[in-house]
């Protein structure tokens, strides 16, 4: 399909055209962006770098009812069926992160829950045109104007969007709205395109991934690990506010007679996490839990499923309290003679 | 003001003392203005501590709540002393712990940083966005100096100041084995503003505020990790065997956290607003533990974290207690 355009002022007009279909787009929620439900007329402020909490809170949110059940009975209520969904101006670093969630989700069992959701979701991406001091994507195989996991990519021209619809699913939605879209001019792809290799070259920091994969494991004692952790608090911070972080646990919620099974977001940060019932725990400090969570990333999945589980986004390490920094922790782990 | 070339030397003779594990400061963070805890094991580490407007850690936290590794079969803990940095809110929690007998004055080295204000990282990264190479601030009476890559640029206190710091009462430690550097003069009169606004408000108006506010938690538990005085082994909120708080996040749960987190601080938060700094989704948790600061001082005329000897206000009675607010 060829590359179309949209007007701003048209973009709650593009809303309506697309049906019954629920749209959720950055949104304050309390003083935090987050991915929430719009209505056609609201006002959106597209002006972020990011939302501090990634979409990934709407295909795998942070509690999630599995079935209900009432005591003595032993029917169980599954939720209702999903409804169609658009998520609108998710950051191209955040749609790779949902193709990498996906890995997991569908390898040795298919999680119905994220895949139902998954399915019935059309994801609508906005390049990323200022990247901010901590984005680099582009060491881990992604860019500011990255396509993977998005069926639609929107460019910033100023007056205009460009669309460059890049599935099934995209055209589809472009097919509905045609009435608001019109046909972009070669100059005006052009344009986007020069936009987003601008943006490119904004980008900072980065890091050299290549042998990462191999190197962690030979480290697994140094030293190294206790320095960069030593300072952790052990919060959720960072794994709860990663794109690509999706554990969880599950909990049993009753009231009286009542009661639900539900999942809910958990972090290999907690000590909680990896506490057995005989009270030993094989990960007892932040030295061990921060081995993990970088190990997961850059080691584990890599061998699983043959792809860093890390964008870039930047927000683990804008957001940790005591600045425990992603990319000095690799770069550390470069340095390191192998044990 | 605190000499760098003075604090490395004490931290130097500190770190040499056969009888202290090791020290606690800050070092320059990986960008920015970020600035990281530090743990100083060898006296060469030593050059790496600094100490300005940009040190908002409370470091007391890590007195008190570090993981505990087993020993291996055999070995024997480290009981040396800890030497850590406080300014003056930090030298509270130090005091306040010792009150409530988490911690003995002889497994400390205290070395008191007086403090002229730490400054809303929040406030002053949208100021000055997206700096790379570290940035060195310093304080100057009423101004703030950043040593930008332009330059030099002096920005007037109260506009980068953190919130807690504008108006605070104690900025020289209360506690110290050693002092770097001169009292700083009290600028802040303790008043409760803040609260007293929100006092002004209806219940509806408050609920609701609150309401959007909480809902918005992650349930990350950062502002309880990183309080100084949050240490139990084992948090109410962590159990599961009865599980007092739900691990779902909604309102009802969220707010049965934040509840929960307050009350536990009556009468113990120094109010050093850690918990609202760290905050992902910036909640203004500090409202919550000001407004009881505010009670227990009225009603009891009890601040927390002043004196070692004191017994902490919910073990203490005095017969001339106030007694007009009970029904």
């Amino acid at each position: 399909m060829e590359r179309m355009k949209l007007g701003k002022e048209k973009l709650g007009d593009f809303f309506a055209k697309l049906g019954n279909k629920q749209i959720y787009a950055p949104q304050k929620v309390g003083e935090t962006l987050r991915f929430a439900p719009v209505a056609p007329e609201d006002e959106l402020d597209l002006e972020f770098s990011n939302t501090t909490v990634p979409p990934k809170s709407v295909l795998f949110p942070q509690t999630e009812t599995l079935y209900r059940y009432d005591l003595g009975s032993t029917d169980l209520n599954l939720p209702e069926d999903e409804v169609e969904r658009v998520l609108f101006g998710v950051r191209p670093c955040d749609a790779r992160a949902m193709s990498i969630v996906d890995h997991l989700f569908s390898w040795d069992f298919d999680d119905p829950y994220y895949l139902s959701k998954r399915e019935k979701t059309t994801i609508i991406g906005l390049a990323c045109l200022e990247p901010e001091v901590n984005c680099f994507c582009t060491s881990v195989g992604g860019g500011p104007a990255s396509t993977e996991g998005l069926d639609l990519l929107f460019t910033d021209l100023g007056e205009a969007f460009l669309l460059q619809p890049l599935t099934e699913k995209g055209e589809k939605l472009c097919r509905e709205a045609e009435d608001v879209l019109e046909q972009a001019t070669g100059e005006e792809g052009a344009s986007a395109e020069k936009l987003q290799q601008a943006a490119a070259e904004k980008i900072v920091r980065g890091v050299e991934t290549n042998g990462i994969a191999e190197k962690l494991p030979k480290i697994w004692d140094s030293p190294l690990w206790q320095d960069v952790s030593e300072a952790c608090l052990g919060c959720g911070t960072c794994t709860f506010l990663c794109p690509t972080c999706y554990c969880f646990d599950i909990q049993d919620e009753a009231e009286g007679l009542e009661g639900r099974r539900c999942r809910v977001w958990d972090s290999c940060m907690f000590s909680e996490y990896t506490l057995h019932a005989s009270g030993h725990n094989p990960r007892p400090t932040v030295r061990e839990r921060t081995r993990n969570r970088v190990n997961h990333k850059y080691s584990y999945f890599v061998e699983k499923f043959g792809i860093i589980a890390c964008v870039g986004c930047g927000r683990c390490i804008n957001l940790c309290p005591v600045n425990i920094d992603i990319l000095n922790i690799l770069s550390e782990v470069i340095k390191e003679e192998a044990i | 003001m605190v000499d760098l070339e003075k604090l490395r030397t004490v931290a130097k003779e500190t770190i040499s003392r056969d009888d202290i594990k090791y020290l606690i400061g800050w070092r320059q963070g990986t960008y920015g203005f970020r600035v990281s805890p530090c743990f100083v094991r060898e006296p060469g580490e030593a050059e790496q501590l600094i100490y300005s407007p940009l040190c908002t850690n409370n470091l007391a936290s890590y007195l008190i709540a570090m993981d505990k590794p087993p020993l291996p079969r055999g070995e024997k803990p480290d009981t040396r002393k800890v030497a850590v940095m406080v300014k003056g809110c930090d030298s509270r929690a130090v005091v306040q712990q010792m009150a409530e007998k988490g911690l003995e004055r002889e497994e400390l080295y205290i070395i008191g940083c007086p403090c002229e204000g730490v400054l809303d990282l929040k406030k002053v990264e949208a100021k000055f966005p997206h700096l790379l190479d570290p940035v060195t601030v310093q304080w100057n009476k009423d101004k703030i100096i950043f040593q930008l890559p332009e330059g030099a640029e002096e920005v007037p206190r109260e506009e980068v100041l953190a919130q807690e710091c504008l108006s605070c009462r104690d900025p020289n430690p209360v506690l110290a084995d050693i002092m770097l550097g001169e009292e700083v003069q009290v600028w802040g009169n303790g008043e409760y503003q803040d609260v007293q606004e929100m006092e002004a408000k209806s219940v509806e108006e408050r609920w609701s505020f609150w309401e959007d506010r909480f809902s918005s938690c992650i349930r990350c538990y950062s502002c309880r990790n990183v309080c100084p005085m949050c240490y139990c082994e084992d948090c109410v909120l962590d159990r599961l065997n009865p599980t007092w708080v739900y691990r779902s996040s909604n309102i009802s749960e969220n707010t049965a956290y934040h509840l929960a987190r307050a009350f536990h601080l009556a009468g113990r938060c120094v109010e050093c607003g850690e918990c609202e700094r760290v905050c992902p989704v910036d909640i203004p948790i500090m409202k919550l533990n000001k407004k009881l600061a505010k009670e227990v001082e009225e009603k009891y005329e009890f601040r927390p974290g002043l004196d070692p000897e004191a017994k902490p206000l919910q073990s203490s009675y005095r017969p001339d207690d106030k007694e007009d607010f009970i029904l």
